[in-house]
């Protein structure tokens, strides 16, 4: 087994060895009540520029159009580890997850023609509140402690092609099949062990369906621009067979910005709008934007950006809003058959009193065998 | 080179490294699920119907006890006990027999496995009686061998008084067993007590009355009932002394006075022979089907104070059955399926058994049946009864108090 090919089989089985479905990016207090964190369509090379690379990134799953340059079999894959400290009403919860977000593949089948499949975090549906209070039972006013948790996620898996028209124009198009479970329980348990505890559990299944396009143009040497939509149906939630839930699913739409004055630095911004209202109560339409560069070519590049916007669940009348800023760096292998990036990320998010803060660490690898 | 190396493999590994910790402290209803756990409590007044008593369950031979109690106004009640002997003759050694000539005395070993502590002066009356007695004999039967055969009585609290607990005169001693309570009796039959009857092949037979200033009341443990003889055997015209080994009891059991009256409509519990009293549940299906059961609690109301000695303290087992054949229904014997609640004799307190892992039963296994035996513990080792009111008393039937979770709302946003 060569070296690549080595590499490759780490890529696409890594994430299942080490145990890890694939789930949110990120986890966050304001995704509980509600469908979920949205999970970052982003790879982490993209990541590391806050965003801003994304939608010109061929292996971040936001867009299609950029498949068009991909010269050969490529795959990619990333993990993340998250450190958070979430602090409400004056106490601090440090928390931390390890997701496996993103697995990608793509190829060119025809000279014009590039088709991708992957799957990457639609909602991340993990969580575990522990709450202590009291109920008037039989005359008596009983102490419990409750224990609800979540502990799965919605994977977007899309296929998707696309293609270049002229030199400067290229466009995609792609399907996405949402896919997913939770397993979820509710437990409480009584101070006065005559009341016995409660214990119930439910694996909840989740299905839906989605279809986005995506133009990319190149408008001047050096200079492209990108515009992208996607709607998706409606998410079904399934317990034992039964539909326990119906909600609407967000229409989106954003565009992009690439700019490259030199081979060796390159800018990028972005901006998106999500249609999360339609959820339901609790549920904001939300905007996001980034901004980031990357610097040097060849073997090490130093990527850094920020991002800002809302998050689509919150309490009160208004959207929870985030601030991020990021960076990394790569390393090619084997003649540039095989990357791998490093980034590290650090976010906050507010809203409702709630105060999140975030160390996330990223590496992804990339082969093209 | 080596050293950038080194960094950045590091640096992957900590970043790879799994971690997963995402419990935290709800702050309600804010940044919790939307989804409550609804918990809802409700009596049941009118699921309990056929219910019914049976007695005779444990009868006075089958007692693991053997009680007796002189408690004017509920019972008196005397132990009776007979033990085979060696016959006429006695192996002295493999090739030789000789006749027993008599004995000299006889020690009996009994345990008194529960006492009240707080009676004065109990006093042990032995008598002798017929060696026929067997589980026909009746309190009737015996009235005269108790009125005029008596061969020994010990005072157990001057024994226990005296030092060491023993009595160099009449030889009679006493064991306490001070974390199980109990006292282990060593007593003496001299000659005239302990008749070696070679025509009745050395069968001897015993009753037991007890005294005390107040609340006589005593169990003595039936399996460790023993009787030890000291034989003369005649070995070729010389009288010997012999010391065989000790005897079981051939039969034990006790008779007393008045009877347990007949059953009646009220549900029965306790006594002697033992009662049972059946009650048959209408589980709401609303409740088996989809929910969840924290507590459920039998409630029934005495019809009577509970009758027996003030020490005799028992307790209800509500238990389930197989199948439901009435009154030979058999129970379920099993620990994490039985229920239970102290009765305190004298007492008329509304009774409440926690019946909670009955009802998670009968919720887990739909095919069973929903029957609820209630009986005594310990079946039969004390005279203790209580009458609860049946559900034909649309005031006072039992009733059944059911603590239950509805499902949790999975899966809503």
């Amino acid at each position: 087994m060569t070296r690549v090919a080595r590499v490759a089989v780490l890529v696409l089985l890594g994430p299942a060895l080490t145990g890890g479905a694939v789930a949110a990016a990120q986890d966050s207090q304001f995704g509980i009540r509600g469908l979920g964190t949205p999970g970052r369509w982003e790879s982490v090379r993209s990541r590391s520029t806050g965003g801003a690379f994304a939608p010109f990134d061929p292996l971040s799953p936001l867009t299609e159009a950029p498949l068009a340059d991909v010269p050969q079999l490529t795959a990619t894959a990333m993990e993340s580890a998250s450190y958070r400290d979430a602090r409400v009403s004056g106490t601090t919860s440090a928390l931390r997850a390890t997701r496996f977000p993103l697995l990608n593949v793509a190829g060119r089948v025809h000279r014009r023609v590039v088709v991708g499949a992957g799957v990457t975090t639609y909602l991340d549906r993990s969580w575990d509140v522990t709450l202590r209070d009291s109920a008037l039972l039989r005359g008596v006013l009983q102490r419990y402690t409750d224990e609800v948790t979540s502990d799965g996620s919605i994977a977007d898996l899309r296929l998707a092609a696309a293609g270049r028209l002229s030199r400067r124009i290229a466009l995609g198009a792609g399907l996405h099949l949402l896919a997913g479970s939770t397993r979820e329980t509710a437990e409480r348990r009584f101070d006065d062990t005559t009341f016995h505890t409660v214990q119930q559990l439910a694996e909840v299944r989740y299905s839906g369906v989605g279809v986005s396009g995506s133009l990319l143009l190149g408008v001047a040497p050096g200079l492209s621009v990108i515009g992208w939509a996607r709607a998706d149906n409606r998410l079904r939630a399934t317990v034992a067979d039964t539909t326990s839930a119906r909600t609407d699913l967000p229409r989106m739409a954003g565009g992009g910005m690439l700019f490259s004055p030199g081979p060796s630095v390159r800018f990028g911004g972005s901006v998106a709008w999500r249609g999360w209202a339609r959820a339901g109560a609790g549920a904001f339409d939300t905007w996001s934007w980034s901004a980031g560069a990357e610097i040097g070519s060849g073997r090490m590049p130093f990527r850094f950006g920020v991002r800002g916007g809302q998050l689509p669940f919150g309490p009160g009348p208004t959207a929870p809003t985030e601030f991020a800023a990021a960076a990394g760096s790569g390393r090619a292998f084997a003649q540039g058959r095989a990357l791998l990036d490093v980034g590290v990320e650090r976010l906050e998010r507010r809203g409702g009193g709630l105060t999140e803060r975030v160390w996330t660490a990223l590496v992804g690898i990339t082969v093209r065998p | 080179m080596m050293a950038r190396r080194v960094a950045w493999i590091g640096a992957v590994l900590l970043a790879a490294a799994c971690v997963e910790r995402v419990s935290a402290p709800g702050h309600c209803p804010s940044f919790c699920p939307s989804g409550q756990i609804e918990i809802v409590d409700t009596v049941l007044r009118d699921v309990i119907s056929r219910d019914s008593t049976f007695r005779g369950y444990v009868t006075a031979p089958q007692s693991p006890l053997l009680l007796a109690a002189d408690l004017p106004g509920l019972v008196d009640s005397r132990a009776i006990v007979r033990f085979n002997g060696f016959g006429q003759r006695f192996v002295l050694t493999a090739a030789d027999t000789g006749a027993i000539l008599g004995a000299d005395s006889a020690r009996l070993q009994l345990w008194v496995a529960r006492r009240d502590s707080g009676a004065h002066n109990l006093t042990l009356a032995f008598y002798r009686l017929p060696i026929t007695i067997d589980s026909t004999t009746t309190f009737t039967d015996l009235t005269g061998p108790f009125a005029d055969s008596l061969v020994k009585r010990v005072n157990i609290d001057t024994l226990l008084a005296r030092p060491g607990h023993k009595d160099t005169i009449t030889g009679d001693s006493v064991v306490v067993d001070t974390i199980n309570h109990v006292l282990s009796l060593s007593l003496k039959f001299d000659t005239a007590a302990a008749r070696y009857v070679g025509m009745d092949s050395g069968t001897v037979a015993y009753g037991v009355r007890v005294s005390a200033d107040s609340f006589a009341s005593i169990g003595i443990t039936k399996a460790t009932l023993a009787w030890q003889w000291y034989l003369r055997v005649d070995s070729a015209g010389t009288p010997v002394a012999r010391k065989p080994i000790s005897l079981g009891k051939a039969f034990a059991s006790f008779v007393f006075d008045p009877p347990p009256p007949p059953p009646d409509s009220t549900l029965a519990v306790g006594g002697v022979p033992s009662a049972r009293s059946i009650l048959r549940v209408a589980f709401p299906h609303f409740i088996r089907d989809s929910s969840q059961i924290i507590r459920g609690t039998l409630t029934l109301v005495p019809a009577a104070p509970a009758r027996g000695a003030p020490s005799d303290s028992f307790v209800v087992e509500a238990h389930t059955v197989f199948t439901d054949v009435g009154a030979k229904s058999p129970i379920i014997l099993d620990a994490t399926r039985t229920d239970t609640a102290v009765i305190r004799v004298g007492t008329s307190d509304t009774v409440q058994i926690e019946v909670t892992n009955l009802l998670q039963f009968w919720a887990s296994d739909t095919t069973r049946a929903t029957t609820l035996v209630l009986r005594a513990r310990e079946e039969a080792t004390s005279f203790s009864l209580i009458r609860f009111y049946p559900s034909v008393a649309p005031a006072l039937r039992p009733t059944l108090r059911i603590t239950f979770v509805r499902r949790f709302p999975f899966g809503q946003p």
